[in-house]
């Protein structure tokens, strides 16, 4: 294999002969499909019917085609041994004190967990000091919080952090007073204040950790190529608890190299960009990557949820190139914890990959861009084309009183009499072939997975997973579809990233629609069309199933012990990383509760950091310094409760009026605090005690202990 | 007299208190300093004796502690910097102390705490995208859309629905 030195080597003509190999791979199993379908619907003249089911068949059909077309390249690739074009070969050789760019990580959160956000933050901190070139690299926690207390909370993890880690000066911490435009708007206010500062920008998400080698690998890839603007990872979902979480990072690892290979093989430096676990090149991103207004009639309507990609297409267009490292390890982030969870994203996602449906046609955008953005668009509208196809086709059925579209017209026999039965194992090729490849790529490392048997046993139950959750994804996405048509709002919530399971009345409350269209159905099938039961079956039985399936697959008890009988393994859990260590510890901290509001309060470590970390004002306005004093009033004569979290921030924003908090907690009288104050102030002294009386404890046994001669 | 004494027993514990969430070492100077502290908030009552003894001492020891870290920080504006470099530097033993040692007063003043580095202003123009044909044809829907119009539409079509069947219904059937 000649070597990929830097990305100037990729000659244009390559990257047109793979997209054209891709593509007619593709499209021409599509063609095929479409043919074989026409076929069935030719004899006796195609109805109106058997149009509208064939217009749907071919989208419907492409997209299994082209998603077979990417896992086959990219089977193909891997087994060679790799792409020649893959962007990290062009990694110099090491060079003894080679100093990478001047690199910003930055963490933009919005509530998260601050104990799992910054021990994640810690480990990827330690890693890049462990490399020797942790020096070219400055961590940012871009904070969005509305949550008051997840404020303080993060204020004081990251002071604890910088504290231990002596990083003061290289772990930096933001709070933002106006969350506007969610994530992307937190980028670009970093962008805005700090980019000029850095070459590269660094994007992770809350629950992202990265390798320090990996970081530092990257932007040294940067450094060997200006032309990149973009290299995304393909980060490994790891530490997943729950069925959910566990099956998705083991589908990940199992087909999932084969699509991030054949997607890589098509795209090569026209490639996505996924928000997270990327590094950018800031100069151009800052000038040419200013996310534009979309044409709409509100301002809401204007603003682009889904960013990456939009960001990736202008990244192009100013003429720089993104890549996919599809290959690097030391990338991984987490994954939602239960079915609810997951939904909540993809109604986001959906969102934002129909507003993208505007750059489809921009003059400018470039083709594999195009490409990207149709595939994300699919992606969703494929659901309900997938629904009204059922319908429609069921209804053709009950039409002719038998099951005509897979298995052959009874009184009108089609012209190709094998065409049904081909056209249905085509499709079960197109969507199971890339199982068995998945298979085939893991079985070499199939110890890591837990030996060849669970290999093939995680496989199938992956598989079955699938196909049980596949109709609950179809009849969500088909609602988000209509809902983000009638122009329905999405806002940018947390993401419950804590395993947990969905209770009953939540599993019933949220899954009863889909449960109910499905047993109307089974019965109007069973009643009316018995023949064509066992063929919906498999839609039918997710349906149905929605609840306990939603149940069962949030249950950690249940992940752990699939985990424990070796399925659906991945090599992380049988030996975890150095990075992937101690993120769940528990922090041993004895002042940490009280915490959030109740911390800042009462604690004047707490307060003084908090009071340090804002700005003065040198103007008080009267009506300001009223509201806050009636604020403060009712805070301490009713509780935390009795304020709403805008009030509680207004309160928080203003140095004078949590000194004044303080100050206050402590000097009231215990019968002139409400209960709250007295509990937790009651709380933090008992705390308090116990540390002293231990740290006294501890200082007299190691006095005694190094007084003691050793008896040796 | 004895609500008084509660109430300096209840004083006493919440300067315990406060002293201890100050980290202040070791168990002899926390006494002592409770001791002190306490014993000038009494002088203090003398003069204010509607005050309940907490609020007094409270209020004491919160302004000897503000002018002891104004007089470490150099600066009244700086005394939630000096807190914090207080807490950080490990000294508990030096709270309240008169006269603190060079070295650590130099300490207190040197730490800084960066919240983010020195700001480097750059400003973020959006570009103008053309949209091509989609938007055009997009605007002239907007703008000639409205749900009035749809309503309109639909009772009209209702309406010559209804007619027609009930000619239908009256006339042919």
């Amino acid at each position: 294999m000649r070597p990929f030195a830097k990305v100037a080597d990729l000659r244009p003509d390559t990257a047109s002969l793979r997209r054209a190999l891709f593509l007619a791979t593709g499209a021409g199993i599509t063609a095929g499909g479409t043919v074989l379908m026409f076929s069935i619907f030719q004899s006796g003249g195609i109805s109106w019917l058997e149009g509208a089911l064939l217009t749907l068949f071919v989208p419907l059909f492409g997209q299994i085609a082209f998603g077979f077309a990417i896992a086959f390249w990219g089977f193909v690739i891997l087994a060679i041994g790799g792409d020649r074009f893959d962007i990290m070969r062009t990694l110099p050789a090491d060079e003894p004190g080679a100093v990478p760019g001047s690199t910003a990580i930055a963490l933009p959160i919005f509530n998260e967990d601050p104990d799992r956000t910054f021990r994640g933050l810690e480990n990827m901190f330690r890693s890049l000091e462990a490399t020797g070139a942790g020096d070219a690299f400055d961590f940012f926690v871009l904070s969005d919080s509305n949550d008051p207390d997840r404020w303080i909370e993060e204020e004081t993890a990251w002071f604890r952090l910088c504290s231990r880690c002596q990083a003061f000066g290289r772990i930096f911490y933001r709070k933002r007073r106006v969350s506007l435009h969610g994530k992307s708007g937190n980028i670009a206010d970093f962008c805005r204040r700090w980019g000029g500062r850095y070459q590269y920008l660094l994007i992770l998400d809350a629950d992202s950790v990265m390798s320090g080698e990996t970081i530092v690998r990257l932007a040294r890839v940067m450094d060997a190529n200006p032309e990149v603007g973009i290299v995304q990872t393909g980060p490994k979902i790891v530490r997943g608890t729950s069925v959910l979480q566990r099956f998705v990072q083991y589908a990940t690892r199992s087909v999932g190299p084969l699509f991030a290979a054949g997607s890589n093989f098509w795209h090569l430096g026209g490639g996505n960009y996924w928000g997270h676990n990327a590094m950018l090149r800031l100069k151009p991103f800052i000038e040419q990557c200013v996310l534009p207004e979309l044409p709409g009639r509100s301002p809401a309507d204007r603003h682009i949820l889904s960013h990456d990609t939009v960001e990736a297409s202008l990244m192009q267009q100013a003429g720089y190139q993104v890549w996919f490292a599809y290959l690097e390890p030391g990338s991984y982030e987490e994954g939602p914890p239960n079915l609810t969870e997951s939904l909540k994203r993809d109604r986001r996602w959906c969102q934002g990959n129909l507003q993208h449906f505007w750059f489809l046609f921009a003059p400018g955008t470039r083709f594999t861009n195009r490409i990207h953005i149709f595939f994300g668009l699919m992606a969703y509208l494929t659901a309900p084309m997938l629904v009204a196809f059922i319908i429609l086709s069921s209804w053709e059925s009950y039409r002719r009183q038998m099951f005509e579209v897979f298995s052959g017209s009874i009184d009108d026999p089609a012209p190709i009499a094998w065409a049904p039965a081909a056209l249905l194992s085509i499709t079960v090729v197109l969507l199971f072939v890339p199982k068995l490849l998945g298979f085939l790529h893991l079985a070499p490392r199939a110890r890591e997975f837990g030996g060849v048997l669970r290999v093939l046993a995680s496989t199938l139950l992956e598989t079955l997973l699938s196909i049980l959750i596949a109709p609950i994804l179809l009849f969500f996405y088909t609602k988000f579809v209509v809902l983000t048509a009638l122009g329905l709002r999405v806002t940018w919530k947390t993401q419950n990233r804590d395993a947990a399971g969905i209770p009953l009345s939540d599993a019933l409350r949220t899954y009863a629609a889909p449960t109910a269209i499905g047993l109307a159905a089974a019965a109007a099938v069973y009643f009316r069309m018995p023949d064509l039961l066992l063929w919906l079956s498999p839609v039918l039985a997710g349906l149905v199933l929605a609840i306990p399936i939603a149940m069962l697959t949030s249950s950690e008890s249940l992940g752990l012990a699939l985990r424990k009988w070796g399925l659906l393994l991945i090599p992380e859990e049988s030996s975890t990383p150095e990075i992937l260590q101690n993120l769940d510890a528990q922090p041993n901290d004895p002042t940490l509760p009280p915490r959030g509001i109740f911390q800042v309060a009462i604690s004047p470590e707490a307060q003084a950091l908090h009071a340090s970390l804002l700005r003065r004002s040198r103007v008080h306005a009267r009506h300001k310094t009223e509201y806050l004093a009636a604020l403060l009033q009712r805070l301490l004569s009713d509780g935390p409760q009795s304020l709403s979290r805008r009030e509680l921030t207004a309160l928080l924003w203003d140095p004078h009026a949590v000194e004044q908090l303080h100050r206050d907690i402590w000097l009231l009288p215990d019968q002139d605090l409400h209960p709250a104050w007295q509990h937790a102030l009651r709380h933090f002294n008992e705390r308090s005690e116990l540390t002293n009386r231990r740290d006294i404890a501890q200082a007299d046994i190691s006095r005694h202990s190094t007084r003691t001669p050793n008896p040796q | 007299m004895e609500k008084l004494s509660a109430g300096w027993d209840a004083a006493c514990l919440r300067l315990e208190d406060f002293l201890r969430a100050h980290n202040v070492e070791p168990r002899e100077r926390l006494l002592a300093l409770t001791l002190t502290l306490l014993g000038e908030a009494k002088s203090l009552h003398a003069t204010t004796p509607d005050v309940s003894p907490i609020a007094c001492t409270m209020a004491h020891v919160a302004q000897v502690s503000d002018a002891w870290f104004a007089a470490l920080a150099g600066d009244p504006e700086r005394i939630a910097r000096a807190k914090v470099a207080y807490f950080s530097s490990g000294r508990n033993d030096l709270f309240l102390d008169p006269s603190p040692p060079p070295e650590f007063v130099a300490a207190i003043r040197g730490a800084a705490i960066e919240a983010g580095p020195t700001l480097e202003f750059k400003s973020l123009l959006r570009k103008e995208v053309d949209y091509g044909a989609m938007e055009g044809i997009a605007r002239e829907t907007w703008d000639q859309f409205s749900w009035g119009h749809v309503l309109r539409t639909f009772l009209l079509w209702m309406g010559v629905f209804f007619a027609a069947w009930a000619a239908y219904v009256r006339f042919f059937r």
